[in-house]
């Protein structure tokens, strides 16, 4: 079975701020907005599920 | 289930991979799906003060504890009521809510999935897998 990939560089190479809704199969962004609210607001009635993530970081070394 | 690392956007051109994972977080009223890393150095499940907003958790009202991490300290609230669903595995969740963290919203630890799942990390390959321990 291949591996999931969820490849978020390239999911958010067009989002530099806010949070995106990102779609079930987890290969486009279905919405984005300033806030969360504003994205699960305009996903409201969507009936696939949305992953919700932010758009505003970067991410670099992560010690934890 | 076997995922990929995941690239990350990094503020240079160096690419950074993460062990990530979808996951659905539902209390009484709310639900709200969101990734989370996977963190084999991390006690215990984090979540931001947003996605317990999310949540519809007033984690203002909780009292107030103190956690470290290696460049210092950080306020959290703890609270039981929430269950996580990983690709159809549903388990209750202790967890705390962070105050202020980043980048990452949303982390499982040592106390939580990994008391749940064998996890095999694959660094070398860019990989893990999760397999979820069956309960009676």
């Amino acid at each position: 079975m291949k591996p999931t990939k969820i490849d978020f560089a390239k999911l958010l190479k067009n989002y530099k701020s806010g949070w995106v809704g990102i779609s079930s199969d987890f290969k486009s962004v279905i919405s984005s907005g300033k806030t969360l609210k504003e994205v699960q607001e305009k996903t409201k009635e969507t009936k696939e599920k949305i992953y919700f993530f932010p758009a505003d970081q970067t991410y670099n070394d992560f010690i934890g | 289930m076997k995922f990929d690392f995941s690239p990350l956007p990094t503020i240079t051109s160096k690419k950074v991979f993460a062990p990530i994972v979808p996951i659905t977080f539902r209390t009484k009223n709310h639900e709200f799906s969101t990734f989370a890393l996977v963190g084999s150095g991390t006690s215990g499940a984090l979540i931001s003060t947003i996605i317990a907003e999310a949540l519809g958790i007033e984690w203002d009202n909780i009292p107030t504890e103190v956690g470290f991490t290696p460049s210092g300290t950080f306020r959290f609230h703890k609270t039981k009521n929430i269950e996580a669903d990983i690709d159809g595995n549903v388990f209750p969740l202790s967890i705390s809510i962070a105050e202020g963290i980043s980048p990452y919203q949303c982390i499982l630890g040592q106390n939580d999935l990994f008391q749940k799942a064998k996890i095999i990390f694959e660094s070398y390959k860019k990989q893990f897998e999760i397999i979820f321990r069956e309960f009676n």
